[in-house]
């Protein structure tokens, strides 16, 4: 891209409300042609809304946004279209019985024959080189493969501009650096890209220029390849970072929790059923489990936790007791404690203050019912001392957890848990759609509660975060768990191809139940 | 100016409060305009209803003896919904706790003391909660839905009161009616203000609102009910077994209705007649609505259908007011009731009309 391409989006003083909450407020940037385009910010930040008014599904409050120069107003999603606007969707709209060219039709505005659409979807995946059979029914395909549906889609209307929200997330590393050549070829055709994303590296390695926005207001647009990513969380936050501190000699104790050949069954028929997991966790120790989503993170969660129980009580054992056929009670009065992936509705009751919901997890171990009587003060008090030491921004234990902001509800979850102060925790995405300073907050304690001799498993789509914390690595994928790896020593690309290199790439890989890697011929 | 409707950032406690007033306050203004293109007197009928109980001091006592199941059935079904736990067919549980508490009262007819009503109380309670165990059974272990299952119940009750009270539980003395035997005084309930009808069944019904109500803010089984109902998943999470909850929110709000079924029986009617069936369990699941689930609300909620019944029944008298007129009037108050609770949750903003024409 030249710095002299003209000008193809631009937004002049884009503001929009909502009740409670000025999502964006006086947003003005421009995207040139061939320019591929960052927008950052964390959750809550206005990236969402923002695109949502270049794409007509929202209408903006005030401000105006002119394409390629004209003053236009876009009314919805089919007039952004008609004007070479696409967007893949962070969450595919995809039928799943259907096959890939089925589900194109059905997302064209235009009318064409079978024949002549699958000869111009075939046109652009091999001008992109995007692997697809157009043919296979998309229950069959990965999350990588669904997410190139998405973009033939979007490019059989050659866009001008492709905005796309959060593309990564659900990719292995191998298929990110896939993505990547292809955007790459779309911008060197003059076609501009609008990514959001909240991985800095990414848009560091990837993107042009950046707009970074933050609570709704734009913080700066800058140039990412000069900067590191530290520098624009820190503008994405609007303070400084502080680093995960860790000790270097620090040293794991015995083994506190104990996995052998666990096996569940999937809840439903979607669900990934675990297939004999073993694994150890020992005291002072962190262990990442890594992998991409749905490949059973869920169903290992409940099933250490107890929500799910597995075939023998062997087969977990917590400090040598073996908890297998317990439920969450007894497991937390033994010393186990979790935290789901799912904030609202899993892990905490939205419609409960902070204090019930302290009661929920913490009552048997803190000692908050006395002769089936709950002793409210207690409960209040222990989630005062939640809200301080994990800096809750809430107006006290009274609040409502669902008038809590995501990472705020998160940070107070994570403290119930973790100043129950358990021998072992288990978290699943710990830090998911939470600013980075909550993120960070959240890692430290992590890491403090390993040094002070509990063993910790943490389930995570975000390799950065598992890299960083975790002593140990595991990769899931369709309910079965790798060999340990040792965080120092293993490369991305390996763990990569244990995340499921399986689909859409050259060779098939599968875990085998004991953690051996299978690559048939 | 335009308005739009959208949701509130958080539900509105003054509107919490004042939904149901402005649901009655619509009903009366409804009810009058109903009542007059009928061709009555639409105010006075209204004034009938609504005030006539309260102001009259003689009609007190049929308030409190209406009021009383009404209250124990609906503080049960309120403990019940709140565990999302559909329970519609009190009525039947009421049936079926009166059929037991009457059981124990035929076998010890000839006996004598104090001990003989407590048991039938105890009796009424444990048949109302073994009718609500058959839905409780076929929800948790065949996945049947309660509210399917309580409702055709209450069809099943009906007819095994019928076969009672025209087969063996035929009283020999009633020369050939189909009833009991009149109930001994150590059957029956007694009177708790001398001179009038209240009786114990009242007493009964507040301390009944006031338990569950500390049962269900305090305790760990209150909470439980609670967490299940707006959780599931976190009910799992925290511990709770939905299976377990689905059976004692069934059990309780069993023991209820047949508890009221059984103070029905030994109070105001003395025996079991075919007539028995009242409607009082479907008439509860309107309380325990009006009450907001809450077993304090559901105190005042039955004192309000009370009212409409009993006001009903001098509209009926004084007015001519047919019987459906008033039934439909008391449809009105759940139907505007459960409309005005739109507005806790939503609200109408005023808006700036669209001005700006920008070319496209």
């Amino acid at each position: 891209m030249s710095i002299d391409a003209p000008v193809r989006l631009a937004l002049k003083g884009i503001t929009k409300r909502f009740p409670g909450v000025l999502a964006n407020d006086d947003v003005s940037f421009s995207v040139r042609a061939g320019e591929i385009h960052a927008l950052l910010g964390e959750n809550g930040a206005g990236k969402s809304t923002l695109v949502k008014m270049i794409y007509g599904i929202m209408q903006p409050d005030a401000g105006t946004i002119a394409w390629n120069g004209e003053i236009v107003t876009i009314a919805n999603p089919k007039a952004a279209r008609r004007l070479g606007i696409g967007m893949v969707f962070q969450h595919f709209s995809l039928f799943d019985a259907m096959t890939v060219l089925e589900n194109i039709a059905l997302g064209l505005d235009a009318k064409l024959t079978q024949r002549e659409l699958e000869a111009k979807v075939r046109a652009v995946m091999s001008q992109y080189g995007l692997v697809l059979d157009p043919h296979r029914v998309v229950a069959t395909l990965s999350v990588g493969e669904r997410q190139r549906i998405e973009i033939v889609r979007a490019l059989l209307l050659d866009p001008q501009l492709l905005i796309m929200d959060e593309p990564t997330s659900v990719l292995t590393p191998q298929e990110v650096e896939a993505l990547f050549a292809v955007l790459r070829r779309l911008s060197a055709e003059g076609r501009s890209i609008l990514y959001i994303s909240h991985k800095l590296h990414e848009i560091r390695a990837l993107c042009h220029t950046a707009t970074i926005l933050r609570g709704g207001k734009l913080v700066a647009t800058l140039d990412p390849r000069v900067e590191t990513p530290r520098s624009m969380a820190e503008k994405m936050i609007g303070a400084s970072l502080k680093d995960i501190s860790k000790d270097p000699n620090r040293r794991f104790g015995k083994e506190r929790l104990l996995v052998s050949g666990l096996t569940t069954l999937a809840e439903d028929e979607f669900g990934v059923a675990i297939d004999s997991a073993s694994f150890a966790v020992r005291a002072g120790e962190i262990l990442g489990i890594a992998g991409v989503a749905g490949n059973g993170q869920n169903a290992l969660l409940d099933a250490l936790s107890g929500e799910i129980l597995g075939t023998h009580g062997d087969a977990v054992r917590l400090d040598g007791t073996p908890i297998g056929l317990m439920g969450t009670t007894a497991r937390r009065r033994l010393g186990l404690c979790a935290v789901p992936e799912e904030r609202n509705g899993h892990a905490a009751v939205g419609d409960f203050s902070l204090s019930d919901n302290s009661v929920l997890t913490a009552r048997d171990r803190l000692k908050m019912v006395l002769a089936g009587l709950i002793n409210s003060g207690a409960a209040k008090t222990y989630t005062g001392k939640v809200i301080a030491q994990f800096a809750v921004k809430a107006l006290g234990p009274h609040s409502t957890a669902g008038s809590l902001s995501g990472g705020n509800l998160q940070k107070y979850i994570m403290g119930r848990e973790i100043l129950q102060n358990p021998s072992v925790l288990v978290v699943s995405q710990p830090t998911w759609g939470v600013d980075a300073g909550a993120a960070a907050a959240i890692h430290q304690a992590l890491v403090d509660l390993a040094a002070a001799g509990s063993a910790i498993v943490v389930i995570s789509q975000d390799l950065d975060e598992l890299l960083a914390l975790s002593d140990t690595l595991l990769v899931i994928n369709g309910g079965r768990l790798s060999k340990p790896l040792d965080v120092g020593a293993v490369s991305i690309e390996e763990i990569g191809l244990l995340m499921g290199g399986v689909h859409g790439t050259e060779d098939e890989v599968h875990i085998a139940p004991g953690g051996q890697i299978a690559v048939p011929a | 100016m335009q308005f739009r409707l959208e949701k509130r950032a958080e539900p509105s406690r003054l509107m919490l409060y004042l939904a149901p007033i402005l649901a009655l306050a619509i009903t009366a203004v409804l009810g009058a305009l109903l009542f007059s293109v009928m061709g009555y007197d639409g105010i006075g009928a209204v004034r009938e209803i609504f005030l006539t109980p309260l102001t009259n001091p003689y009609k007190w006592q049929d308030l409190a003896v209406k009021a009383s199941p009404l209250v124990i059935i609906a503080v049960g079904l309120s403990v019940a919904y709140r565990a999302n736990v559909w329970n519609i067919g009190a009525e039947g549980q009421y049936i079926v706790g009166a059929i037991a508490g009457t059981g124990v009262a035929l076998l010890t007819y000839n006996l004598s003391g104090p001990w003989i009503l407590p048991l039938m109380l105890v009796a009424g309670m444990a048949g109302g909660a073994a009718y609500a165990a058959i839905p409780a059974f076929l929800r948790t272990r065949f996945r049947v839905n309660e509210i399917l299952t309580t409702l055709m119940l209450t069809y099943a009750s009906v007819n095994l009161l019928n076969y009672l009270v025209f087969g063996p539980w035929k009283s020999p003395t009633a020369m050939g009616q189909p009833q009991t035997v009149l109930f001994s005084l150590d059957q029956s309930l007694p009177y708790v203000v001398p001179g009038t009808i209240i009786h114990l069944g009242t007493p009964i019904a507040i301390a009944v609102a006031l338990i569950v109500w500390l049962v269900m803010s305090r305790s760990v089984f209150g909470f439980q009910i609670r967490t299940v109902g707006l959780a599931p998943h976190a009910a799992r999470y925290g511990g709770f077994s939905a299976d377990r909850t689905v059976w004692m929110a069934l059990l309780l709000s069993g023991a209820l209705a047949g508890l009221a079924g059984i103070l029905e029986a030994a109070g105001p009617f003395g025996r079991l007649v075919p007539q028995f069936p009242t409607n009082y369990g479907f008439t509860a699941i309107i309380v325990a609505f009006l009450g907001r689930l809450h077993p304090i609300g559901c105190l005042f909620a039955g004192i309000i259908l009370a009212i409409t019944f009993v006001g009903g029944e001098v509209a009926q008298t004084t007015m001519r007011l047919p019987f459906a007129a008033v039934g439909v009037f008391q449809a009105m108050v759940l139907f505007l009731l459960l409309a005005a609770d739109f507005f806790v949750r939503h609200r109408f903003r005023a808006v700036e009309p669209k001005t700006s024409a920008r070319p496209a």
